[in-house]
């Protein structure tokens, strides 16, 4: 019965190969039918099929083209498969970028890996600064990429605009940014070459996409020697709210580890910050955040007793939806203030008063229009103003900032991406519009490698102080990039190599006592980045390397120079090692020694260590110490020849985390 | 934690057979049953086999939902149970996209997310040591929304539950 079943039956058979050879466990098929087989080790395919006659037959393979055709002979057939071009949507181009979160749909790091890095402790601008394409500047560890100044690297929540994403704090003693990692979902670090959508950055951008509705209830504390945090997460059914509170106050550490400083008052500051995120749709997303500091502290300097309180708030919302054919909308609005006070801020008895203010409103909206197009467009403004009084030296300063952005991605080549945008600025004080075209050809061979090439033109408008003492004459500072990137991923390795030029124009130059758009400069370096998970199990180490040649023209300089904050040579090297519930962390930073009015500081050089114990999974222990050898660098001189040097040179923390209603082990979010 | 899950993945993916088999075109739903019947033999070939078969079924069903659920979370049962295989990466990616695409059709949102739990969730089984911090709460917020959205997900509820008792063995 078999058997004349069988023989009743056709045969078909055939092979599938694709540029390299024969293709294993292609799916080939009648189309219309489940009748079909996969195909070997050999590419060799063969099934049975009641159909007779001519007959639709389909190949389809992951990642290849669906092969159709109408068989007529039933044996031999030959497939020849072509790999399916990447959809535009689906690209990474890594190029000048460090993702922190999801990244090539999985992740690569998370916030914990932020916490983790070198002497972090938990500062999202500490652990960035292990990148390449960074400086260390102890005096401040604010961001400084590739030669540009701190200012030229602006930080973006939910793509809002984040006025001062520091810290207040006073001379020689680091900020550390504002927002904790366990906020975010995903973290992008733009070390240039950015596109249209960002801008009033001249160097770099740092875009945080906060995380979605919680789906449980959180509540966790935390304490250390020099900070206390409580914090918690109440879910509904499509929204969740989250609170945190934070003490931080050195008072403690200063009694137990005394520093080279005098303090009145020790630097203390106390925050606050609340989220409500909501699913309003199956497409649709809302977030609000509010973020407020308060920073005291007291410091006797000489005969001044300097007084410095900051108060900053920051709040944003946004909303996020996809309206059907391959559209997203974006909206959002952002204000950002800090109001700082300080006494004795320069001489005994003076007074000090900054206020600011930026509201940032965008609206943007994304299309997908094939596989090889994607387009957004976008608009935006930035109403800023801005008051200080120091003795003779008083402003008001207000001004809009007008923009608006074209992007298109295009695939021009199965494995060639391009991207053209324009960025528009105009700020309300000089009337001008400033046209900003950028540019990147990428070619994707694979996930394991690709090389890309940008040039773009970026734009910022000067500090406030520059341009009210210019009485609204500085326009815009601009900066062009050319980047190019290389990068490599094989066995768990992986290598990028990126150089880079950057020139800069239109700088505030400080001219018969008047601030003008004279000032110019240029940086070129080039940025290594190795990291690799092979060398033994459960250890992960990079290695960074950057080497930059900036010199500009700019401010109160007298002629062309390296800027003062600037290293030629930067290394670092870092290891992590799992053993079981203990992570163990060793960071090494280097960098040369930096140009100053007067001369060139000594080499700077800091090992630092951390261990992450797991205790159990609501209660995770993290200690660090910075600076193990006790090296005392150097990071400038002051105007009477002294060595500027942090006030410590080791800094030793350890603090527990405990979850007191999470159902998830190990997770330090309380949001 | 493999084994554990491969003897849920057998009720749950019956017991999901069996509820939404019947609101769909006859049919199709004979078809994908003549497919999942395969899987009485697990063995990794009639896996692989019963995968190609659910994909020619979504071939002439192209804007049915149902193939597409089979079909990834077939693609991730046979994940599961061979995470180091040769055909596990290729059967991974397709599976995400098809998620993907089941998310561009209105799929349902309980289903959807314990797709998407499920495949971090074989992630983690390919590679604890490195996977499962990072894609622990992955897991964990995917089903416990699956089941938010639907209290009677029973396959998101088992594989949340076989993922409690797997963590935890890992951490004692």
């Amino acid at each position: 019965m078999c058997a004349c079943k069988i023989s009743a039956q056709t045969l078909i058979s055939g092979v599938v190969t694709d540029d390299r050879g024969p293709l294993v466990g292609a799916n080939v098929f009648i189309v219309g039918t489940i009748d079909g087989a996969l195909s070997d080790s050999t590419g060799h395919f063969s099934f049975h099929t009641d159909k007779t006659g001519e007959m639709a037959l389909r190949a389809s393979f992951v990642g290849y083209e669906d092969f159709t055709l109408t068989a007529t002979s039933h044996s031999n057939i030959n497939i020849r498969m072509h790999e399916r071009p990447t959809s535009i949507d689906e690209v990474v181009v890594a190029a000048s970028n460090y993702s922190f979160g999801k990244s090539d749909n999985f992740k690569t790091m998370d916030a914990l890996d932020v916490v983790l890095a070198g002497n972090s402790c938990g500062d999202i601008v500490a652990a960035l600064q292990t990148l390449p394409g960074t400086q260390k500047v102890g005096e401040d560890n604010k961001l400084y990429v590739r030669g540009g100044e701190s200012d030229e690297c602006q930080t973006f929540v939910n793509g809002m605009h984040v006025l001062e994403p520091y810290t207040a704090n006073v001379n020689n003693n680091g900020s550390r940014g504002r927002f904790s990692p366990f906020l975010f979902k995903g973290i992008n670090f733009s070390l240039g070459g950015y596109n249209g959508e960002y801008g009033q950055a001249l160097s770099a951008v740092l875009p945080m996409e906060t995380k979605d509705v919680a789906e449980s209830d959180k509540l966790g504390v935390s304490a250390s020697l020099v900070d206390w945090n409580a914090g918690g997460t109440k879910s509904f059914e499509n929204s969740s709210l989250s609170f945190n509170a934070d003490y931080t106050s050195l008072g403690l550490y200063n009694a137990i580890f005394p520093d080279r400083c005098s303090w009145t008052r020790p630097y203390g500051k106390l925050s606050g910050e609340a989220q409500y995120k909501a699913e309003l749709s199956q497409t649709s997303v809302a977030k609000a955040y509010v973020g407020y500091d308060f920073t005291t502290v007291g410091q006797q300097i000489d005969e001044r007793a300097l007084s410095l309180n900051e108060h900053n708030i920051y709040a944003n919302a946004t909303f996020k939806s996809n309206i059907g054919k391959g559209c997203n909308i974006f909206m959002g609005i952002a204000n950002s203030s800090i109001i700082s006070n300080i006494d004795d801020a320069l001489t005994a008895g003076d007074h000090y008063h900054n206020r600011r203010n930026e509201i940032h409103i965008k609206a943007e909206l994304r299309k997908l229009f094939s596989p090889a197009l994607k387009m957004s467009v976008g608009a935006e403004e930035y109403i800023r103003n801005s008051t200080k009084r120091y003795g003779q030296s008083c402003y008001e300063l207000q001004y809009n900032l007008t923009a608006a952005h074209i992007d298109a991605q295009i695939r021009i080549a199965p494995k060639l991406f391009l991207t053209l945008a324009t960025r528009a600025e105009n700020t309300s004080y000089d009337h001008r519009w400033l046209l900003m075209p950028r540019t990147t050809l990428s070619f994707v061979h694979s996930k394991q490698f690709q090389i890309s090439a940008m040039i773009g033109r970026y734009s910022q408008t000067a500090a406030d102080d520059y341009i009210a003492q210019s009485d609204y004459r500085l326009s815009q500072n601009t900066a062009n990039h050319a980047i190019i990137s290389l990068q490599y991923s094989h066995n768990k390795t992986l290598l990028r190599i990126e150089p880079y030029y950057k020139k800069y124009s239109r700088l505030p130059l400080l001219v018969d006592n008047t601030y003008e758009n004279n000032g110019y400069g240029t940086s070129h370096g080039i940025d290594f980045f190795a990291e690799n998970h092979s060398l033994t199990e459960n250890l992960i180490t990079t290695l960074s390397y950057s080497f930059n040649q900036s010199k500009r023209l700019y401010l109160d300089y007298d002629a062309p120079r390296t800027p003062s904050y600037a290293s030629r040579h930067n290394v670092r090297m870092t290891a992590k090692y799992s053993l079981g519930k203990i992570i163990f962390g060793l960071a090494d930073s280097f960098a040369t020694g930096r140009q100053t009015a007067t001369r060139t500081t000594p080499n700077y050089n800091s090992l630092d260590a951390n261990i992450t114990m797991l205790v159990n999974p609501k209660i995770i222990v993290y200690s660090s110490i910075s600076n193990i050898l006790g090296r005392t660098n150097i990071y400038g001189y002051d105007t009477g020849n002294a060595s500027v040097t942090s006030t410590r040179d080791r800094f030793f923390y350890i603090g527990i985390f405990v979850s007191l209603i999470n159902n998830k082990a190990y997770d330090i979010s309380n949001f | 934690m493999t084994s554990q899950i491969s003897k849920l993945v057998f009720i749950a993916f019956f017991a999901m057979c069996a509820i939404s088999i019947s609101a769909q075109q006859p049919q199709m739903q004979a078809l994908i049953g003549q497919s999942l019947s395969k899987l009485q033999q697990p063995s990794p070939e009639n896996f692989l086999n019963c995968v190609a078969e659910l994909k020619r079924v979504d071939a002439m069903f192209p804007d049915s939902i149902q193939p597409k659920y089979q079909m990834a979370l077939q693609s991730l049962n046979f994940a599961i149970m061979n995470p180091a295989a040769e055909p596990t990466e290729a059967l991974l990616a397709d599976a995400e996209q098809t998620i993907n695409k089941m998310e561009s059709m209105t799929a349902d949102q309980s289903d959807l997310c314990t797709l998407r739990g499920y495949l971090y969730m074989v992630r983690i089984v390919q590679n604890p040591a490195q996977n499962g911090r990072l894609y622990y709460l992955d897991v964990m917020q995917n089903f416990e929304k699956a089941i938010r959205l639907n209290p009677n997900n029973i396959v998101a509820k088992q594989l949340q539950q076989k993922f409690f008792e797997g963590m935890k063995q890992a951490s004692e």
